[in-house]
Order: structure tokens, then C-alpha cells, then sequence
């Protein structure tokens, strides 16, 4: 526990000592910002954005998630172009612990972010047991983001590229919610679709326990394969 | 300590192997050394030694047990000096060689303000990585090897980088750590680090051993057991080293005038790298 504490508390030195990482760290206060004092004044001025309310949620949920994708990324993508990952490969620190370390304290983070930002928002009305299993279930965007990442590029530059095809990738099912509703599972093949569509159903009162369970399933068995190949690629 | 049957690795998506097929052993307090050109494939067997490279074929045995039957207990026994400098380069020396140091039982088994001294960084080690020369961040590389007092160690072109002063302290480090017990695995391209360190080398080029001694016999096997001998007067005649002392031409020679140098003609391990491989150490 010590080791993933200290590999933890080195990640944030990193973060703050480098202003591009450090200038993410903002996003949430803007965020909060939006959500709390924007959104509110133009759901009341235009009413055509009624039937859409979820949507603001669905966003601001994401967009939670993105400021730890985007740093654990780049933390790691630096740490594979520098070759500070071949260190690791040769310390006496289990792989999957080595893992564990890199996300637990960002994954418990956006969880905290996500709970803050469903309780004070004002927009719709969720139940807390549903805030719980959204928060919890969306978080798992940033390993899975961050770990697919690193499995796939070598270096900043293409870091940057896939973080931006991610970024979209991420907001694809929000077109579940403008087609009609035969066709809204089809964006089920993306994870982030069962979170959305949680945060949907929470903002109606309806059950989402079937959503959380595919959610959970969907995104532990992704984190699961990204985490092997991660960790076969990473340490070479 | 260590044993290397038939070890051969290819990887992925290679034509061929990388390694083909090598058989070396390396004994307890052993100084060992790959010499090589580049791309001959002596970090690959390191690579496989120190486990960072999987799907190997052959017997790689460490203190008699298998190599794929050793848990993470085998890292705390290993130490590493990467070829290239590998460090956070937004934190200082001293927090790079920290952090790494939590993940060993011994980590702190040597004080690090005392490491920083023994490679000449002592005034550096809070500053930040990125304002180190390569040399420096290379002596980092090496003291982060060895600071959880490993039994085995690994240096990938241990000198790579270092000006000549840096260098010969190095391998007097390394020196001194065979002296203390500690089992070496060195690669290097250079003949000067090889023939000042290593107890043996084996010369590998294009993933095969060629040839595995010491650097005296390979040197004297390869060369003249003569001395050369210059005078001022511009003459040069060569002795054999056999008597030389009763030799009456020698001594006759010598009375000619003042003498501008004398020198034995074994062979530089870099010549007889050339002549047993028919290849330079420069060669890619």
C-alpha cells in the first residue's frame, strides 16, 4: 500500500509541475460553474430545451471524467517516451499493482467530482442511490481511457491525436438521445451508452439498475483487456 | 550465478530471431561482458535476463532456479543501468532516485546524499533532471542501479555518454563492486570499457556467440608475445619477449642511441574483434 501511495503522491507532483497538465485541473471548476449558474437561467429563458435536460447532466457527467483521462494519459505517454516505464518493468512492484496505483487515486477523484456535481446541480432531480451508481460508473472512463491510450501510441505527439479521437469517441452515443427509439441501443457497442442512458433514466425516476449492471460488466471487462495489454506494452 | 543455454528470442514480427541460440554462464563476483557492434543483440539477452522480455526459448537458470519460476523477489535482487538516461525530468535527482527506492525492502540501504557524492552530483541532486548534462543523468542512471544493493547487476553501455574522467570513475565503481561480491552482466561497444572491467568477454555478433575469454589471453592469443622498439635515430627493430633480458641484440640495439619508445605487440581487443568477426564494433 505504501508503494502505490508514493507512486500516487508522485503522479500529482508531476501534474502541478508541469503547467499544461496543471491548466486541467481548472476544467471541473468551469464545469461546476456552467452547470450550477449557466444552464439553470437558459433552461428557464428557452423552453425549447426542456425535453433535453438529461442531456446537460449526461455532458457534465463526461466531461467530469475527461480532466483525469486526459492527465493519467499524458502522465503515462511521458513516462513511455522518456523510457522511466522500463524502470518499472524492473522493480520489485507487481504489474497489476502498478496499474492500481496510477488509477485509484484519479478514479476516486472523479468519483468525488461526479457525486459533487450530481448533488448541486439544480437542473433535474436524482435520487442518491442513483447519484452513487452513476458517479461510481462513469468514473471508470479514466482507466479504461487513459490505459487504451497507452496501449496504442509511442509518444506525445500521437497521444494528442488519439486523445482527441477518444474525446469524441466518449460523446458518440449522446446521438441515442435524437433517434428514434428502436435504433437507441445501437450505441450500446460504446460503453459510455449505458451511462448515458443511466443518467437519463435517473433524471426520470425510472430504474437503472439494468443500465449500472451492463455499465459495470461492459466497463470492468474493457478495463480488464485494456490492463493486460497495457501491461504487456508499457514496461518494454 | 547465472547459466544460458541455448537462449533464443525473436521479436514479434521479426523475420528472425534477434538471439540465436547462446550459451554462456556468468560466476558469482564475475564481471562478465557482451562486446558487440550495434544491433548485435547484447541489450536483447540483457532484456531477457532482467525479465522485461517474454517468449524466450532455451535454459536461463538464476542461483539454480529457473528464470520464469522467480516472482517479483527476483527485482529486489537485480539492478538495472539502463543504456539511455531514464528519469522524471520534472523532479530533482534526488526525488527520482526516492521514489524508485519505496519499491525495494532495501531501498535505503545506502544514504542517497552519500550516492550523490560518489558520482560527483552532490550539488545537483535537488535541482531538476531536465537542467542535467547526459552525463549526469547517466551517473543518476547509475546510482539508482545500484543503491537497494542488488547481488546482480546489469549495465548497458555503462560508459555511454560519460566524458573520460566520468568513465574511468565508473568502472572504477563497477570494480569496486565486484570486489564487495556483486555478480555483472556488462554490454558495451566499447574495447576500453570491456578490456578495463571484465573479467571475460564474448564477443557477439548478429545474436551468436563467437568467442568467450579473457581480455589478457584474447589479447596475447591475437597478438606478438614481441616488444617493438623505437629509437630516436629513427630505427625500429622488434624483439621476442622469451629472454629478452639476455637477449644480445636487444641490449646491442639499445646502445645505438636513445630510446623513443618501447612497446609490447599483443593485439588490442578491438583488433582481435576484427580479426575473429571480420567485423568493427562501429558497424551496425
Amino acid at each position: 500500500m505504501k508503494k502505490i501511495f508514493k507512486l500516487a503522491f508522485t503522479d500529482f507532483k508531476l501534474i502541478f509541475r508541469d503547467p499544461s497538465l496543471r491548466s486541467f485541473l481548472v476544467l471541473p471548476v468551469i464545469l461546476f460553474a456552467l452547470i450550477i449558474w449557466a444552464v439553470p437561467p437558459l433552461i428557464e429563458k428557452y423552453a425549447i430545451l426542456a425535453p433535453y435536460l438529461s442531456l446537460f447532466l449526461v455532458v457534465g457527467v463526461i466531461e467530469d471524467t475527461q480532466m483525469f483521462s486526459f492527465i493519467s494519459s499524458m502522465v503515462l505517454i511521458d513516462e513511455k517516451e522518456s523510457d522511466v516505464a522500463k524502470v518499472y518493468g524492473v522493480v520489485p512492484l507487481n504489474k497489476m499493482e502498478y496499474v492500481l496505483s496510477r488509477f485509484l487515486i484519479p478514479y476516486l477523484f472523479t468519483v468525488v467530482l461526479n457525486l459533487v456535481l450530481l448533488s448541486v446541480q439544480t437542473i433535474c432531480e436524482v435520487s442518491v442511490l442513483a447519484i452513487l451508481l452513476i458517479s461510481f460508473l462513469a468514473a471508470l472512463v479514466v482507466p479504461v481511457y487513459a490505459l487504451a491510450i497507452n496501449s496504442m501510441v509511442q509518444n506525445r505527439m500521437q497521444g494528442m491525436v488519439y486523445i482527441k479521437a477518444f474525446n469524441m469517441l466518449v460523446l458518440i452515443p449522446v446521438a441515442a438521445f435524437f433517434v428514434p427509439e428502436k435504433f437507441v441501443h445501437l450505441f450500446g457497442v460504446f460503453p459510455t451508452h449505458w451511462v448515458f442512458q443511466a443518467i437519463d433514466k435517473a433524471t426520470q425516476n425510472l430504474s437503472i439498475g439494468l443500465f449500472t449492471v451492463i455499465g459495470f460488466v461492459f466497463f470492468l471487462s474493457l478495463l480488464w483487456w485494456v490492463s493486460r495489454t497495457f501491461v504487456r506494452k508499457h514496461f518494454v | 550465478m547465472i547459466q544460458v543455454e541455448n537462449l533464443v528470442f525473436q521479436y514479434p514480427g521479426n523475420d528472425g530471431p534477434t538471439l540465436k541460440g547462446l550459451d554462456f554462464s556468468i560466476a558469482k563476483g564475475e564481471i562478465f561482458g557482451f562486446l558487440g557492434p550495434s544491433g548485435a543483440g547484447k541489450s536483447t539477452a540483457q532484456k531477457v535476463l532482467y525479465k522485461i522480455l517474454e517468449g524466450y526459448k532455451g535454459q536461463v537458470n538464476i542461483d539454480g532456479k529457473n528464470l520464469s519460476e522467480w516472482n517479483n523477489s527476483y527485482f529486489e535482487r537485480i539492478g538495472v543501468g539502463f543504456e539511455l538516461p531514464n528519469h522524471y525530468l520534472k523532479l530533482s535527482g534526488k526525488e527520482n532516485l526516492e521514489l524508485f527506492a519505496a519499491f525495494y525492502t532495501n531501498g535505503k540501504k545506502h544514504n542517497s546524499t552519500e550516492l550523490f557524492e560518489m558520482v560527483d552530483l552532490a550539488d545537483a541532486m535537488d535541482k531538476p533532471v531536465e537542467t542535467y548534462s547526459k552525463g549526469m543523468k547517466m551517473r543518476l542512471n547509475f546510482i539508482r542501479a545500484i543503491q537497494h544493493d542488488p547481488d546482480i547487476l546489469f549495465f548497458d553501455e555503462p560508459t555511454s555518454g560519460l566524458d573520460p574522467v566520468n568513465a574511468h570513475k565508473i568502472k572504477q565503481h563497477i570494480l569496486n563492486l565486484k570486489n564487495q561480491g556483486k555478480t555483472i552482466f556488462v554490454t558495451t561497444h566499447s574495447m576500453e570499457t570491456a578490456d578495463g572491467i571484465c573479467d571475460r568477454v564474448s564477443f557477439i555478433v548478429d545474436g551468436k556467440l563467437v568467442l568467450t575469454d579473457t581480455p589478457r589471453n584474447l589479447k596475447s592469443s591475437y597478438g606478438k608475445e614481441a616488444v617493438k622498439v623505437d629509437l630516436k635515430n629513427g630505427q625500429s627493430e622488434e624483439f621476442p619477449l622469451k629472454d629478452l633480458g639476455a637477449n644480445p641484440q636487444f641490449l646491442e640495439f639499445l646502445k645505438q642511441d636513445e630510446v623513443k619508445r618501447i612497446h609490447t605487440l599483443e593485439a588490442t581487443l578491438e583488433e582481435v574483434f576484427i580479426r575473429v568477426t571480420g567485423k568493427s564494433l562501429g558497424d551496425e
